[in-house]
C-alpha cells in the first residue's frame, strides 16, 4: 500500500466537496448543519468512509494481487469511526467556544464552524487508517 | 439557517479571492515552469519539447505541494476561526504537505545513492499526492473566503 493509491481518490472527493460548494453555496451547507443538528450526520460520514476506504483497499488489493490482511481490515473498520466520533466532541467544544463569545454573528459562526469540521474531519477519517497502514508496513520492513 | 445568503455568495464571484489564488498557483507553480523550459528550447534553437511528466519526473511536484500547504496553513493561521478547527486544518494540511515532499526526498536520496529509482512512479506518486493537496488547499481557500464574510456580518 502507497499513500499514493488514497490520495487521488480523496484528492476528486474533496473537488467534489468544493465544487459543490462552489455551485451550492447556501442549500449545500444547510444540509450538512441540518444532518448534524439532526445528529445523523456523524453515522452517515461513518458508513460513507468506511465504504469508500474498503472500496479503495480491495481495488488496490486487485491491482496489486495481493491478498487482503485481517489487520488491515480491522484498521478500516475501526479507525473511521474512532477519529469520526472523537472529532465530532472536538466539534462540541469549538461550538461552545463560538457560542461563548457573545458576537452578533455568533450562529452563522457557528454554521461554518460545522462545514469546515465536517470537510476536516471526512478527510481525516478517509486518510487516517491508510496512514497506519502505510507505517506498519513500513515497521514491520525494518523488523524483518 | 442563519448564515450568508446566495447573492453574497455567488455574486461575487468574480472578487472570491480564491479564484485568483488558484490561478497564481496553476500559473507560477506549474505552468511557468514548463513555459520557461519551452523559451530555454527555443532560446538555444533545441528541438527539446518536454512534457510535464518529464519536467517534474523527480517528483518536484511534491515540492511545490508543499509550498502550496505551507501557504494555505499560514491563511488558515491568520482566519478568525476558533484554534479547534484551525489546529485540525492545520495538521492535516501539514501531513499531506510532508507526505508530497517526502516522495521529492526519496527519489533525491535514491538517486544520490544509486539505489533503485522509478522516475514513472515518482511522477505519479507525486501527482497524485499533488492532487490531494491541492483540492485540500481549494476547499480550505473557500472555507475560508466564506468565514471572512460570516465575520463580516
Amino acid at each position: 500500500m502507497r499513500l499514493s493509491d488514497p490520495a487521488a481518490t480523496l484528492g476528486y472527493l474533496s473537488l467534489i466537496f468544493g465544487l459543490l460548494l462552489v455551485f451550492f453555496p447556501v442549500s449545500f451547507p444547510r444540509m450538512i448543519v441540518q444532518n448534524w443538528e439532526n445528529a445523523r450526520l456523524t453515522p452517515t460520514m461513518i458508513l460513507f468512509t468506511v465504504l469508500l476506504n474498503v472500496g479503495i483497499y480491495l481495488r488496490v488489493a486487485h491491482r496489486r494481487s495481493a491478498k487482503p490482511g485481517i489487520i488491515a481490515a480491522t484498521c478500516l473498520g475501526s479507525v473511521p469511526v474512532v477519529v469520526l466520533v472523537g472529532l465530532n466532541f472536538w466539534l462540541q467544544a469549538t461550538i461552545a467556544g463560538t457560542l461563548n463569545q457573545y458576537i452578533s454573528s455568533a450562529p452563522a459562526r457557528v454554521n461554518e464552524e460545522i462545514l469546515a469540521h465536517t470537510f476536516f474531519a471526512l478527510i481525516a477519517a478517509i486518510f487516517t487508517p491508510f496512514l497506519l497502514i502505510r507505517l506498519a508496513q513500513q515497521f514491520r520492513q525494518k523488523q524483518s | 439557517m442563519v448564515a450568508l445568503n446566495s447573492h453574497n455568495l455567488i455574486a461575487d464571484w468574480t472578487a472570491a479571492k480564491w479564484l485568483l489564488w488558484i490561478g497564481l498557483y496553476l500559473s507560477f507553480g506549474i505552468l511557468g515552469p514548463w513555459l520557461m523550459t519551452r523559451a530555454w528550447a527555443q532560446q538555444h534553437r533545441s528541438n527539446m519539447q518536454p512534457r510535464l511528466s518529464q519536467i517534474f519526473q523527480h517528483g518536484e511536484l511534491g515540492l511545490v505541494s508543499f509550498m502550496l500547504a505551507i501557504s494555505v496553513i499560514w491563511d488558515l493561521q491568520k482566519s478568525q476561526y476558533m484554534p479547534h478547527t484551525i489546529a485540525l486544518g492545520s495538521v492535516f494540511l501539514a501531513m499531506t504537505g510532508i507526505m508530497a515532499v517526502q516522495v521529492w526526498i526519496e527519489s533525491y536520496c535514491r538517486r544520490s545513492t544509486g539505489m533503485d529509482f522509478h522516475p514513472e512512479r515518482a511522477w505519479r506518486d507525486s501527482r497524485r499526492l499533488a492532487l490531494l493537496v491541492f483540492s485540500l488547499a481549494f476547499v480550505t481557500e473557500i472555507l475560508l473566503d466564506r468565514f471572512v464574510k460570516v465575520a463580516a456580518l
